[in-house]
């Protein structure tokens, strides 16, 4: 590559590079920003390409019927809000869940860490699907009926639940010592400790996960279409089995599922990184 | 709760006044809907004057919430389906909504899996199934059943690609049909009405396969999955994909015809004041003609004459 144009006409390019390191400088941000834009133009393409290829492979099957979910678009679509709303409903009970689940696995008295442990055990043990269906039918059985909407979001939340309470006892662990220590010797109890100094930096350190852990119940959310929730999942499979027309339900749910992930992981981001702005240098 | 819930209940109040007093005073009780056919009144009010309401019944229950909730499975058109407004419609759609115009409520559907209505133990989340099921031995033990309100032919079907055209050519062949339906049953050799009709066996050597509902048979053939060359389900449903343009030709004639009845939960609310009024509907509404318009309406055919005599 030539310095020419950028340095002085008559000097020999070594001796006005050692006179300006400056320039040096320069040039490599210049180099850098040119090879980011590249990287940035090539990975557009190469999405452009696949998702492009993929869109047309699908197409191709002459099986997307357009005059059918035109006509039955908006009925799927109105799924959506109720996907939105038992996920939002699910994350937010789950993290209950799991900050009670947590202090347990974090407590000295065995009964409650025992039960704190057989919770995650059973619950991480067992596919998600049954325990929806045990909610949903098994429970009455013991004279426990919830409405199909409760019983939906409750077995995600008490499913997810367990798997955030690892999540919030590894964010409760990951507060340094010194914080607990000082606040001892400030003379606060143990709950105050935990109330006023651990938790709420506990809940910093894990927003990010939950965050993720949102994504993924957007997605398993479709699963409580077994107890009849008409949400987007089970629209797109009722519309699409009563017609014949799965494929074509099926890709639109599909592409509205990956919208809604895709949108929230941008919001994931954001707050990622206003949460870790406390730790970055500026 | 609106004035007309208010309206409605105190006319449900009203026949469930009029059921505990004397057959005299029911025939002139203004409480059955305005929308009943005359003729069907008579021997309807006197069934409910016979007929005296259990507490914490299932009776009770319904003239309580001023409406019957019924489960349907809107995957099995033409007999329930959805419209684009969320709505239902279809042949049981209108058996269920006539049922509760005649006891005087509104309606309101719910849309659990086909295989939670099957299996029972609905919690109470629903009053009852109008759903086209089959009264089976099997499910005798956890459900009760009025009469039949009609009857399908279940009709076997074989994909075009599979070039089988002849009951016997689907003898070793594997044949699709619906998760926890009767279709299933009556392939495994497993169907009994529990009356001791002979339901006639099904072509030798053959496997089974199912999927959630019946309609995912037919569309795995659109979608170009031929793991199996038959499929086992009701006529009108096979009619239905006919219709709908998918590669399959109808197999032989219907193998067996199935009485497809109103379920009440036996595990839910005391249902022994409920029966004999359902009762009383369905036959009120197979003498005055209801049902056979209905069928005419949705399958072009009358299929609510009994089969098994």
């Amino acid at each position: 590559m030539s310095h020419a144009g950028s340095y002085g006409p008559q000097e020999p390019v070594d001796v006005f590079l050692m006179q300006h390191p400056e320039v040096i400088v320069r040039d490599i941000a210049a180099a850098r920003g040119r090879a980011k834009l590249q990287f940035r133009m090539l990975f557009v393409l190469t999405w452009l390409i696949l998702v492009g290829g993929l869109v047309l492979a699908i197409l191709s099957t002459g099986r997307i019927d357009f005059e059918f979910l035109g006509k039955w678009g908006p009925f799927i679509l109105g799924g959506i809000p109720i996907t939105i709303v038992v996920s939002v409903l699910s994350i937010f009970f789950a993290v209950i869940f799991a900050v009670l689940g947590a202090l347990g696995r974090l407590s000295r008295i065995s009964p409650v860490y025992a039960t704190a442990t057989l919770y995650v055990s059973l619950v991480r043990g067992t596919p998600l699907i049954v325990q929806v269906f045990f909610v949903y039918s098994a429970l009455p059985e013991f004279g426990i009926v919830l409405p199909a909407f409760v019983a939906g979001v409750f077995a995600l939340s008490f499913n997810y639940g367990a798997y955030m309470t690892e999540i919030f006892r590894a964010g409760i662990q990951a507060v340094p010592r010194g914080q607990v220590e000082a606040a001892q010797a400030l003379g606060m109890t143990e709950a105050q400790v935990m109330r006023r100094i651990v938790l709420p930096q506990a809940v910093r350190i894990v927003i990010p996960a939950i965050g993720n852990e949102f994504i993924a119940m957007i997605k398993d959310s479709a699963l409580v279409s077994f107890v009849g929730l008409q949400e987007l999942f089970w629209r797109a499979r009722t519309v699409g089995s009563a017609n014949f027309q799965n494929f074509s339900t099926l890709m639109l749910a599909a592409l509205i599922y990956w919208m809604l992930t895709i949108v929230f992981s941008l919001v994931q981001e954001r707050l990622e990184k206003r949460m870790a702005e406390g730790e970055v240098r500026q | 709760m609106s004035l007309r819930g208010r309206l409605s209940l105190l006319g449900v109040s009203a026949v469930l006044f009029a059921a505990c007093s004397s057959g005299g005073g029911a025939t002139t009780a203004p409480s059955i809907g305005p929308s009943v056919a005359p003729s069907a009144a008579g021997p309807r009010e006197s069934a409910l004057a016979s007929v005296a309401p259990v507490a914490g019944g299932l009776l009770e229950k319904i003239a309580k919430a001023g409406k019957l909730v019924v489960s349907t499975d809107p995957k099995y058109p033409p007999q329930s389906e959805l419209k684009p407004d969320g709505t239902f419609e279809g042949f049981d759609i209108d058996v269920a909504t006539e049922i509760a115009k005649r006891m005087g409520v509104t309606v309101e559907f719910q849309t659990p899996d086909w295989s939670a209505i099957t299996a029972g133990a609905w919690g109470g989340r629903w009053d009852v199934s109008v759903g086209s099921m089959t009264i089976t031995v099997d499910r005798l033990k956890v459900l009760d059943f009025s009469p039949p309100y009609y009857y399908t032919p279940a009709q076997m079907a074989a994909s075009t690609k599979s070039g089988i055209t002849t009951l016997d050519g689907l003898a070793g062949k594997t044949i699709c049909s619906g998760e926890a339906t009767t279709y299933d049953q009556w392939l495994n050799g497993k169907l009994d009405y529990g009356t001791g009709q002979d339901l006639g066996k099904p072509p030798a050597g053959i496997k089974t396969t199912t999927l959630p509902t019946d309609t995912d048979c037919a569309d795995q053939w659109k979608a170009g999955r031929f793991d199996f060359d038959g499929w086992l389900t009701s006529q009108t449903v096979v009619d239905g994909a006919i219709k709908a343009g998918i590669p399959l030709v109808k197999v032989g004639d219907p193998v067996y015809y199935e009485p497809l009845a109103v379920a009440v939960d036996k595990g839910g609310p005391d249902d022994s004041d409920f029966l004999p009024l359902l009762k009383t509907i369905v036959d009120d509404m197979h003498a005055d003609g209801t049902l056979a318009a209905m069928s005419q309406k949705w399958f072009g055919a009358d299929f609510t004459i009994d089969t098994s005599k």
